[in-house]
């Protein structure tokens, strides 16, 4: 009686057969060992919290692709009917426009957070060999965030989307021999119409959201490959002679890496933990910070929508989306023929080909910032340049 | 020997195989893509109205809707003609898009110029420019000023485009 009893209790009858599932599908998957693969990875023992924004710009661009899904419930790609769709969103849908809020609060903190991300990669010279492509790729994911914040700003086919697709695609036209080519290609035509919005959308909705992707695939598989390098700090000694132990432990650090895990502890950061739990903790609780304030922002704020796209008006002050505003105040500073052309396309290009490529413009060993003033210089200049031209661009726009 | 020379046709055929898919794919969509270059536009005629009664010496604003001349076709998008009579009997008929970046330039009475909100760009009243980052002068609509036999009235009509010449 009492084995029957034991026999048929609850929870054997449940956790026997689930056990016996799960062992014939981790037999075929070998999943066990593909999670275990990723969760206990060793990361470096210190800094864990600066090391929280690489998965935070994942959580925020995953955030974008949820709320994007949910936009196109309602959203047309049609010049007659974008606004309609959207009007009716902030008047009569208040959690569709809630979700429409955290699509574009998703945007600005993701905007913020990667380039954050990119700063403390830069700092800690986690960029250096064999990480070149891990920066390049991230650099890549950096401007296809910038794409995908420019042509979603141009759906809404307000006038605030209407007067930025016009400045945006006339860009194009400056590029020396095939500029008018490029500007009526994304047009579909000599003005901004119908052809360009449907073009526009292709791009935001499908075209760089499949690069983004892959290239996101491309920069985890890269992470997964040479390891998390932390900081300098991680590679500290307490010996009499730091620098030395400093530049060994890094030396050791560097390719090529044995494969074995065991192996890979020694040559990894002076002190480790596992992924799982300590770092996915901090990764989480950065996530859980970040994805509260935009719920929030969506809920107050929600999503801006101007009047209606309105080609003929004489009084609308176009004004570009904060993070344009450098670029923009960079217009103003590059006037006439050919000078707009070599603003945009020579220093504006230098600039994002000098940040894309600066593993090979940095090729010291010098993981401290303080001992690359060759790099960090220029890339304080360039920061400084950029919240300048903001600055002016503010003064100029708001008169503030 | 012969099986290396085997190998080297399945390689060789598979390269081709998978060009001739990537051959076959792009034709269709590279032409899709670049339509817009060979598009034919509709280019349609329409008019403005009498300018006898145009105040000479200050530009004036008429609104015009015009068909798009690319695309399928949509509800006319209104646009704005500045319509500039001198005293010397010449008249231009100016477009409001401004020529650096295509922003919305409207006529500032104060100043006596046509000003850009985008980046300061500024023009006379002829159009031409005269400060801030426009390369060229403000875009003339492509246009025709008839005599209508019947009522005796210069009539004005515009070109859904913009005249390129300047």
């Amino acid at each position: 009686m009492n084995a029957f009893r034991t026999l048929l209790h609850p929870s054997r009858v449940v956790t026997v057969p689930l056990r016996n599932a799960y062992r014939w599908f981790d037999e075929r998957t070998g999943i066990t060992q593909l999670v275990h693969k990723g969760l206990y990875e060793a990361v470096p023992h210190s800094g864990g919290w600066a090391y929280t924004l690489g998965s935070a710009t994942l959580v925020l661009i995953l955030l974008q692709l949820f709320s994007g899904i949910f936009l196109l419930l309602d959203y047309v790609p049609s010049v007659e009917e974008a606004w309609q769709s959207l009007h009716f969103l902030q008047a009569q849908d208040a959690f569709g426009n809630w979700v429409r809020g955290l699509h574009l609060w998703g945007a600005y903190t993701l905007i913020l957070v990667i380039g954050l991300h990119a700063l403390r990669t830069f700092l800690s010279a986690s960029y250096k060999r064999p990480r070149e492509l891990n920066w390049m790729s991230g650099a890549l994911l950096f401007f296809l965030v910038l794409g995908l914040a420019i042509t979603g700003a141009m759906l809404p086919w307000d006038n605030a989307a209407y007067w930025t697709a016009t400045v945006v695609t006339n860009i194009l036209h400056y590029f020396p021999l095939i500029g008018d080519g490029l500007r009526q290609l994304w047009r579909g035509g000599t003005f901004v119409g119908p052809i360009t919005l449907t073009r526009t959308f292709a791009l935001h909705v499908w075209v760089l959201p499949f690069v983004l992707f892959a290239f996101i695939g491309a920069h985890l598989y890269l992470l997964r490959r040479h390891g998390e390098f932390g900081a300098w700090v991680n590679y500290n000694t307490e010996t009499d002679d730091p620098d030395k132990e400093i530049g060994e432990r890094i030396r050791n650090a560097e390719p090529p890496y044995p494969t074995k895990r065991i192996e890979r502890r020694y040559a990894a950061p002076k002190r480790t933990v596992d992924f799982f739990p300590d770092q996915l903790f901090k990764d989480t609780a950065v996530s859980v910070g970040l994805v509260a304030i935009i719920f929030i922002a969506g809920l107050i704020f929600g999503a801006t929508l101007d009047e209606p796209a309105d080609s003929a008006t004489l009084t609308y002050v176009p004004t570009p989306e904060w993070f344009y505003l450098p670029l923009d105040q960079f217009l103003v500073l590059t006037p006439h023929d050919p000078l707009i052309a070599v603003g945009i396309f020579v220093i504006v290009l230098a600039g994002a080909a000098a940040f894309f490529l600066l593993p090979f413009l940095d090729r010291s060993r010098e993981r401290r910032p303080t001992r690359r003033p060759e790099v960090l210089v220029p890339a304080l200049f360039m920061i400084f340049a950029v919240i300048f031209l903001a600055v002016l661009g503010v003064n100029r726009l708001y008169n503030l | 020997m012969r099986d290396v020379s085997r190998r080297q046709f399945l390689i060789r055929m598979t390269g081709l195989g998978a060009g001739a898919i990537g051959v076959m794919l792009s034709i269709p969509a590279l032409g899709f893509l670049l339509s817009p270059l060979f598009a034919q536009k509709r280019i349609a005629w329409l008019t403005v109205g009498a300018i006898d009664q145009v105040p000479v010496g200050t530009p004036t604003v008429r609104y015009v809707d015009m068909p798009n001349e690319q695309g399928w076709p949509v509800p006319s998008e209104r646009r704005v003609v500045y319509i500039v009579r001198k005293s010397d009997g010449t008249t231009r008929v100016l477009s409001n898009i401004c020529s650096h970046m295509q922003c919305d330039v409207h006529w500032e009475p104060r100043l006596g110029q046509f000003l850009c909100p985008c980046h300061g760009g500024l023009y006379d009243i002829d159009g031409v420019n005269i400060g801030g980052p426009p390369p060229a002068p403000l875009p003339q609509w492509v246009h025709r000023i008839t005599l209508d036999p019947v009522t005796g009235q210069h009539v004005l009509e515009v070109q859904n485009q913009l005249d390129e010449r300047v």
